[in-house]
């Protein structure tokens, strides 16, 4: 299985790159690269079930991945409301002013 | 080969198809709305895969944090975001040179991880969420101690951030 | 469990099919109970006419429903419009699948069945907020974001309620904590932690006294104002769906579920559970409705502070007793 997991993560993980390259709207951002955070979990996962049984670090990465997505989104989500009030909208390209 | 470990790599593929489908179309699709319901998809598809891969503990945590936690965060900022009740849409910038790209990267990452060479040790422990739990507040207790001093941090800095100042 | 596999997911269809059943016909009931209590807290006598003492109301009503035209206002989002209900109704199904009503009744002994039952219901907030906001509806909208809001600050205190009888139990297990309760149940040892999950999952569930999303006489229905027909009826299945679920984890998790002697368990897990669903009645039916900004005060300045401290202190007292 861990061929079919290794493969099933790296097209995530393109997707994922795929949705940073040509969006320009600050939560699809997000949502891509929630993308290839859930990629690199999965990886984690996988790993930790065929070569590491016992010690489960992969899965405690995993768990603490999921930890910092939280943040990540929670911060990520808090910046696009502060940049929507500011210029109205939450296009990463409208955000061009180097002062406020 | 036994038939159930037969059955679990279909679901394992099955799950891995729903997963790309609803990573794909979250990308692809112009409305923002569809965009995050498709990620809700992806995730609960991922949280599949996790029980496949014996990580019982993990597939309900991704439930709990991704999709009743995150993907109702990003509903919610694209509602307070949106400009009356309508229904925002974003534009996708050059999506042949894109895919160009995470092309490229992607069959590298596959090239990688399927050229390195990983020693095999086995099937996975039955018990996961006693060794996970020991494990957590065993030898990884420190790092344990530190997501939650991030956590907290990240909260407040989101406070910080969406606070409206007043005059 | 080697099963070939078109019979593993025949036996899966089956499954699914009989819950939905199930739930439709506790709802029916749940239903007429709710308003033949109303009615004698009231001094009435509830519906009386179609069936002995009114019992095939519901069922009427049921057919009534399915039966009516399916509404969609002009310019809602179909796509979310749609999907909302679903969202809303498949999750409070699904989070019975791990409620041991007994010994030939447990569909899923998962070792991580108490969080699983915690996680699932989270999933139809996603719906709550899409019906809102598909709707295209200033009372939906303000509704579902309500419901949201009030959702997702309970579900704290009561997770943290929860985990005291998970460190008591040693176990994620739904069958593991029932079979720890075998002499004493949890009711005893842990009475605060039971008065929090009972408040907590009334407003978790939208019941009143915490009914916020539907209070009718500021937001007309809340977040299903503009449903009708079939996937009104969804909400409605979801609501009771999610108020027995509520009464079973509760009856589960501190008053030992189907432990008791002579009956077999699923009676006394009726029992228990019938109990817990009167006393939600009672209050609806007793109580006043709290106003919105008072709910989420007393979420965050009261229930989170004193789950908090419940379970500080539960894990003290374990501590010094050396269990």
């Amino acid at each position: 299985m861990t061929t079919a997991a290794v493969t099933l993560s790296s097209v995530l993980f393109a997707i994922g790159v795929f949705g940073v390259l040509t969006r320009r709207n600050a939560i699809s951002l997000l949502v891509s690269v929630e993308i290839m955070m859930n990629a690199a979990i999965i990886n984690l996962v996988a790993f930790s079930r065929l070569y590491e049984p016992e010690a489960m670090t992969g899965q405690v990465f995993a768990l603490f991945g999921i930890g910092i997505a939280a943040c990540e989104a929670a911060i990520g989500l808090a910046l696009v409301l502060a940049v929507y009030r500011r210029f109205g909208s939450t296009d990463v390209d409208t955000i061009d002013l180097l002062k406020g | 080969m036994t038939e159930s470990q037969n059955i679990e790599q279909l679901l394992f593929v099955a799950f891995g198809i729903v997963a790309a489908g609803g990573a794909l179309f979250a990308v692809a699709t112009r409305s923002l709305l569809r965009s995050i319901i498709a990620l809700g998809a992806f995730l609960t598809a991922v949280a599949g895969e996790f029980y496949l891969l014996a990580a019982d503990f993990l597939a309900v945590v991704q439930i709990f944090v991704y999709v009743g936690g995150i993907v109702v965060l990003m509903l919610f900022a694209l509602m307070l975001s949106a400009s009356g009740v309508r229904h925002p849409m974003a534009a996708i910038d050059r999506p042949a040179l894109g895919a160009a790209l995470s092309y490229v990267i992607g069959a590298g990452v596959l090239w990688g991880s399927l050229t390195t060479d990983l020693p095999s040790v086995g099937a996975g422990t039955d018990d996961a969420v006693d060794a996970l739990g020991r494990a957590l507040l065993g030898s990884q207790l420190w790092s344990f101690e530190l997501i939650g001093v991030i956590l907290l941090a990240s909260v407040i800095t989101a406070l910080v951030i969406v606070r409206r100042e007043r005059r | 469990m080697e099963m070939s596999l078109p019979l593993t997911f025949a036996a899966g269809l089956l499954w699914g099919a009989a819950a939905f059943t199930i739930v439709g016909a506790l709802t029916a009931g749940l239903v007429l109970a709710e308003r033949k209590v109303s009615a004698r807290i009231q001094g009435r006598v509830g519906p009386m006419h179609t069936g002995p003492h009114g019992a095939l109301q519901t069922i009427a009503d049921m057919i009534k429903l399915v039966m009516k035209e399916d509404v969609r206002p002009a310019r809602a989002d179909a796509t979310a419009f749609r999907l909302g209900p679903l969202l809303v109704a498949v999750p409070a199904i699904l989070s019975l699948a791990v409620i041991p009503f007994g010994a030939p009744l447990v569909m899923r002994d998962l070792n991580v069945g108490v969080l699983y039952f915690l996680a699932i219901p989270g999933v139809t907030v996603i719906g709550l907020l899409l019906a809102g906001w598909a709707s295209y509806d200033n009372y939906s909208f303000l509704g579902g974001l309500r419901s949201s809001a009030q959702f997702i600050s309970y579900e704290i205190p009561r997770s943290l309620t929860v985990v005291t009888v998970v460190m008591l139990a040693g176990s994620l297990s739904t069958v593991d904590v029932l079979d720890a309760q075998a002499t004493v149940p949890y009711a005893v040892l842990l009475p605060f932690s039971f008065f929090l999950y009972c408040v907590t999952s009334l407003a978790e569930i939208n019941r009143l006294p915490f009914d916020m999303p539907e209070a009718e006489s500021e937001l007309v229905a809340g977040y299903h104002t503009e449903y009708s027909g079939f996937r009104w009826a969804l909400f409605f299945l979801a609501e009771y769906a999610g108020f027995f679920a509520a009464a079973a984890f509760g009856a589960v998790l501190f008053l030992g579920g189907g432990n008791g002697p002579l009956l077999p368990p699923i009676v006394w897990l009726a029992v228990k559970t019938a109990a817990l669903l009167f006393i939600g009645m009672w209050i609806r039916f007793t109580l006043p409705r709290f106003r919105a900004d008072q709910l989420m005060r007393l979420a965050w300045k009261v229930f989170l502070p004193a789950s908090l401290a419940n379970l500080v202190l539960a894990a003290l007292i374990m501590r010094a007793l050396g269990s």
